[in-house]
């Protein structure tokens, strides 16, 4: 069981950096959060606090609708790399 | 006067004329209805997440700005009306960190417009290599995202 998992419920990784608000626009910040397939990882997997993990589920959605993330992932749209414009 | 921001997606097919002229106009919407722009930051163009109206990239546009309240309905009736524009995103910046994060990110985007001047005469050299190195960096690109948020 426990070495099985991938990820091991840890610490809150913004809550130790202290973050205060994140930006929609920094994509490459919110990559931790995200599942390959860009779908919002849930906290039980990357050991965000309920805090942080609502500020992610509302700045991912924004980012969604402003085209920076995609909604979904397919193997068709996985083919084109929705991700290769970050600088 | 509350502090706002505004990304804005302008259509891929104009030339850099013509993105500038919407540029002026949308912003000239945002002053013309009382809005105060603090800075503007000029992302470029870039590839969009998922196709919009069967565009594949957009130029991206950044304005932040304070403005009564009540002048956001009228901005965004005005923006929906725009056919220059793929996609709009008012983002309200209201709680005391809220308006923290909004100075910060002016003053980040303020720094950013003095430094780059130079890139930002010519954008369409910039877009160039970009659009050719795309393909390639699939695999790189992705690393290169967590490498970013270490930083």
């Amino acid at each position: 069981m426990a070495e099985k998992r991938k990820y091991k419920k840890r610490y809150c990784k913004y809550c130790e950096s202290k973050v205060d608000f994140m930006d929609y626009k920094d994509v490459g910040a919110l990559r931790f959060s995200l599942s390959e397939r860009y779908k919002i990882m849930p906290r039980r997997l990357t050991g965000n606090c309920k805090r942080h993990q609502d500020m992610i589920a509302a700045v991912v959605k924004r980012a969604r609708a402003a085209a920076l993330v995609p909604y979904s992932v397919t193997r068709k749209t996985v083919v084109t790399a929705p991700f290769e414009n970050l600088r | 006067m509350r502090n706002y921001e505004n990304l804005v997606i302008i259509k891929p097919t104009f030339t850099a004329e013509e993105i500038q002229s919407s540029i002026n106009a949308i912003e000239e919407t945002i002053t013309s209805n009382g809005g105060v722009i603090a800075t503007t930051d000029a992302m470029g163009m870039r590839k969009l997440a998922y196709p919009i109206n069967k565009n594949e990239r957009g130029y991206y546009h950044v304005i932040y700005y304070s403005v009564a309240p009540s002048a956001i309905s009228e901005i965004e009736r005005r923006f929906r009306i725009n056919e220059d524009l793929l996609r709009f995103v008012t983002i309200k910046y209201d709680t005391n960190r809220e308006i923290a994060a909004w100075n910060h990110l002016v003053e980040k985007a303020n720094k950013k417009a003095e430094a780059p001047t130079k890139e930002e005469v010519a954008p369409v050299q910039e877009e160039a290599p970009v659009a050719t190195e795309e393909p390639a960096q699939e695999e790189v690109a992705t690393t290169e995202e967590s490498s970013t948020t270490q930083e």
